[in-house]
């Protein structure tokens, strides 16, 4: 099962070549021998000199998790200055003392023998992976020479800036505003753009929460919270079931929260709308839905009913293959178990072009029954990062930006909050020059060669470009076809601006020093910033500056936060649904949408009927697993132990016709791409479906654990963009699948 | 004060099999990459699509009170602390194998760095400075439990006499110390 001594030449590093050779000596020896015992990884860190320069030398430093986007709060234990454990923070409201298995496996992060160590330059070609070794004053240099040779000769919009969610998001956003580019790429419209489009259109708000304490009934429509950890509400939905809530469950897939669930569902993919706008019908037809809450709160409810009249259960039926008798009584049991009840908005439901329209459903399903602001029903969340009184660093205004955004925004897309965007049209502009042609790309924290659909097209736009520069902790996919890469200090090992969290402030501060030549992403924007003639809008002196100016205005000192890990301000806000501001143009719940009216569309939920794919043909559905988050863990080695590839989902009879036996090789191949993994045949999954766990299929020789273990999706899945969100339809590629 | 009797009890209808017990174990106790201490047992999906069923049994060393792995040890080295706890005395384990093969929960393995046998040691080192066992401490779904099973107002006692609870081969005559409670499949089950 040792997948590292696998036939990778290795990356090379040519003006380090001894150093390099004696350096993966050791790691193949850890590999080889069975133990490689975590003590190896941290002496193989350890060995790299005075590398290690701990903090506090023992003891427990408060900080914050970033194994996902859920930013635990954690403790990490440290021992003759190496971190030996990461603990929940019993006061965090996101780990409550427990952190997931990704959480627990940070320090496989910080000390991965495969960790980028030094700023370098390419020396080969593209994807070569030949690079020489230098220092961050000639990397920083050479980066701010091509951005801005760029500027000068195309202007700051040729400069596409990428990043995921993370806490230095602003300040990444601070970097390319004052650059003075609009092109910005996120992972969003991957992920949740019509999630977010619909609350927006119709709450005027981008999420409502749930109140778990007390529910009695929940529907997901794509929430795999048992897979898809997050932390804290993963715990709320144990609770809850334990607590006797009903849960149901809408998934072609038996995963493991449909296991738990009291209801599952396999529904047709793509058919969720049908099944939400039956329940739609069936309420107001039996004259259930709340007629107080939906007089004095919503908006449109005559338009609403007078479209769902169609939508029987009896049509539904058809669409979704679920039984008109299954649609009438989770209608009804919703219905009467509201406003203790609520529909989850899901990150992403079953993901079609007609996605959007399923959200807005789920949405106006919700507020039919009166489910907000009530115990047991939906509620405000604060949103992250706002309020409780932080300060700030002053900056200059940006420059006006007067080109036009390569993915779209908002000219075709008008919808489309600016700070979503849509990623995959943004790949597709790279590629085909329109309406300009870029010409850099600043990635961070970022694997878009996995990420985006249809990988060979990103390889193409890449290859287009003069320029692409990466951050990161590891030699990524990406990050091995970039021409500079720059190895950013680890989550246990920099502070990152402070955070705020249901109004209470949390800090992730450094446990160690960084080890290697790795910088934190704070030192990293200031330093580039200066070198782009910029540093006006990086007015700190270093990472403790920065903080401390967040805290100015705060009667705590950055020694008490470092020390608590986190402040609880005097006061803080109750909400109440008279408080409550639907940010929509009638200030009410937009049962029918105004703004959509007003833009041509059709204002209240209705049905798009999604592909099908032909008989030979499956749907392909993607998803996540526990012990890893995306593209970005597949080479820590406590996570692959457990984990180590994604066989193919294909259900017993779907098999048999195809000769295929379970750890077989079968071909999966789509329109725009094939690869060759192994089946895993079982009864948890439609027929007419298979599945596979994204973030495998990595082709970078920097990561040597994860290298070529398991295919990569984005070498499957087509590009389809949702007109309205701009949100990637994942779920609409079909495939074929046949034995090797 | 009785004498204390240390016992795991898991309730299987919290399980999620998310594995964090695992990753826990392996990074606190500086288990070899490849080995594990404790494990999750997926039982399922059982019955036939669409009406299906799957739950997760989650287990380790079961701190036997009669344990196999002590009769078999030549020099020793395997012993069962007053507090109930079944250890491994690094010194004098001579890495022969015999408990491994003598257990019948699998719940050693072979550590080819140390050229001993190794396995859950409850945390001990965790217990007598008031912290749960790593795995407990970080499990998702409150799933796991650690404590005293003489204590009658321990939480593990409280489970044990609420719920209907079993334990794993007992009829090899091992007297294990994990208990589990599981309620049953959720209504969608055969």
């Amino acid at each position: 099962m040792k997948r590292n001594n696998k036939d990778s030449d290795e990356i090379q590093y040519s003006m380090s070549r001894r150093k390099f050779l004696g350096l993966s000596a050791a790691g193949a020896g850890a590999a080889v021998a069975a133990g490689s015992g975590f003590d190896q990884l941290q002496a193989y860190a350890a060995k790299y000199g005075d590398v290690v320069r701990p903090t506090i030398q023992n003891g427990e430093v408060y900080s914050l998790c970033e194994m996902c986007v859920w930013r635990c709060g954690l403790v990490a234990k440290v021992r003759n200055g190496k971190i030996t454990k990461l603990e929940g923070n019993p006061h965090h409201p996101h780990s409550r003392g427990k952190l997931c298995p990704r959480g627990q496996a940070g320090l496989g992060v910080t000390y991965d023998p495969d960790r980028l160590k030094w700023p370098l330059i390419r020396v080969g070609k593209r994807g070569e992976g030949k690079f020489r070794k230098v220092t961050w004053g000639e990397a920083l240099d050479y980066i701010a020479e091509q951005m801005l040779a760029i500027k000068k000769k195309h202007g700051p919009e040729a400069m596409v800036f990428s990043t995921t969610h993370n806490l230095l998001q602003q300040q990444f956003e601070n970097l390319l505003g004052a650059f003075g580019s609009p092109n910005y790429g996120t992972q969003r419209s991957l992920c949740f753009n019509s999630m977010i489009t619909a609350n927006m259109l119709t709450y005027g708000f981008e999420e409502p929460g749930r109140d778990y304490k007390d529910t009695a009934y929940i529907i997901y429509a794509g929430r795999n919270l048992m897979e898809a950890i997050s932390n804290s509400e993963t715990q709320d939905l144990v609770e809850a079931i334990a607590n006797g809530a009903k849960v149901v469950v809408l998934d072609p897939r038996f995963s493991k929260t449909a296991a738990r669930a009291t209801d599952w569902i396999p529904i047709r993919p793509g058919t969720d709308l049908a099944f939400f706008l039956a329940m739609i019908h069936e309420i107001i037809a039996t004259d259930l839905h709340n007629k107080e809450f939906v007089e004095k709160y919503t908006f449109g409810f005559d338009e609403l009913a007078k479209e769902v009249k169609k939508y029987t259960p009896e049509w539904a039926e058809k669409e979704c293959g679920v039984s008109a008798e299954t649609i009438r009584r989770v209608a009804r049991d919703f219905a009467i178990a509201a406003p203790r009840a609520f529909a989850h908005p899901n990150w992403r439901t079953s993901n079609f072009v007609n996605s959007f329209q399923t959200e807005r459903a789920i949405a106006v399903l919700n507020s039919i029954v009166g489910n907000w602001n009530k115990v047991g029903g939906q509620c405000p969340i604060f949103g992250e990062g706002e309020g409780a009184g932080l300060g700030s660093i002053p900056q200059p205004p940006y420059p006006r930006s007067r080109a036009l955004r390569l993915d779209g925004v908002p000219y075709k897309y008008p919808l489309v909050p600016l700070k979503l965007g849509i990623f995959q049209n943004l790949r597709d502009a790279m590629l085909t020059g329109k309406p300009y042609q870029a010409h850099g790309w600043f990635i961070y924290r970022q694997n878009p060669l996995s990420s985006i659909p249809e990988r060979r097209k990103t390889l193409q736009a890449m290859a287009k470009l003069d320029f692409i520069t990466v951050i990161d902790v590891i030699m990524n996919d990406t990050a091995y076809y970039a021409d500079v890469v720059l190895p950013e200090a680890t989550y246990l090992e920099r502070y990152d601006p402070l955070t705020v969290l249901d109004g209470n402030i949390y800090i992730r501060q450094p446990v160690i020093e960084p080890l290697f030549d790795s910088k934190p992403g704070l030192w990293i924007f200031k330093e580039l910033g200066k070198r782009l003639g910029l540093g006006d809008y990086f007015q700190y002196k270093d990472e403790e500056d920065y903080i401390q100016a967040q805290l100015r205005p705060l009667p705590i000192t950055l020694e008490k936060m470092k020390e608590q890990g986190m402040y609880v301000p005097f006061e803080k806000k109750e909400e109440s649904i008279e408080s409550t501001v639907f940010n929509t143009s009638t200030g009410k719940i937009e049962l029918s949408s105004t703004l959509l009216k007003r833009l041509g569309h059709k204002s209240v939920p209705h049905w798009l009927a999604p592909p099908r794919p032909t008989e030979e043909e499956f749907y392909l559905l993607t998803g996540k697993v526990a012990l890893h988050t995306q593209f970005f863990t597949q080479n820590n080695k406590l996570l692959s132990d457990l984990f180590p590839e994604n066989p193919l989902w294909i259900h017993t009879s779907a098999a048999a016709q195809r000769g295929i036996k379970d750890g077989d090789e079968v071909y999966v191949e789509s329109r725009v791409g094939k690869v060759k993994t192994k089946a895993l045949v079982t009864e948890g999954i439609r027929p007419d479906c298979v599945f596979m766990v994204t973030g495998f299929g990595h082709f970078s020789k920097g990561m040597r654990t994860a290298f070529k273990n398991g295919v990569s999706d984005s070498d499957l899945h087509q590009t389809f963009t949702d007109p309205i969100s701009g949100g990637q339809a994942l779920t609409q590629t079909f495939v074929k699948v046949y034995k090797a | 004060m009785a004498q204390k009797r240390f016992a795991f009890v898991i309730e299987i209808d919290r399980c999620i099999d998310c594995k964090a017990c695992m990753v826990a174990c392996s990074v606190e106790n500086n288990v070899p990459v490849g080995h594990h201490r404790n494990w999750v047992k997926q039982i399922g999906p059982n019955g036939t699509y669409p009406i299906l069923g799957m739950h997760f049994e989650a287990g380790n060393c079961m701190h036997c009170t009669n344990p196999p792995c002590e009769r078999v040890c030549p020099t020793g080295a395997t012993y069962r602390r007053d507090d109930g706890l079944v250890m491994i005395n690094q010194d004098i384990c001579i890495g022969c194998k015999y408990c491994i093969e003598a257990c019948p929960y699998d719940a050693r393995y072979f550590n080819e760095e140390t050229g001993t046998t190794d396995k859950c040691t409850g945390c001990v080192h965790r217990v007598y400075r008031g912290e749960e066992p790593a795995c407990v401490a970080t499990c998702i779904g409150n799933s796991r439990h650690f404590g005293d099973i003489n204590d009658p107002r321990s939480e593990v006692s409280e489970l044990i006499a609420k719920n209907k609870y079993y334990t794993v081969y007992e009829e090899a005559g091992t007297h294990p110390a994990v208990y589990y409670i599981y309620r049953g499949e959720r209504s969608n089950e055969p």
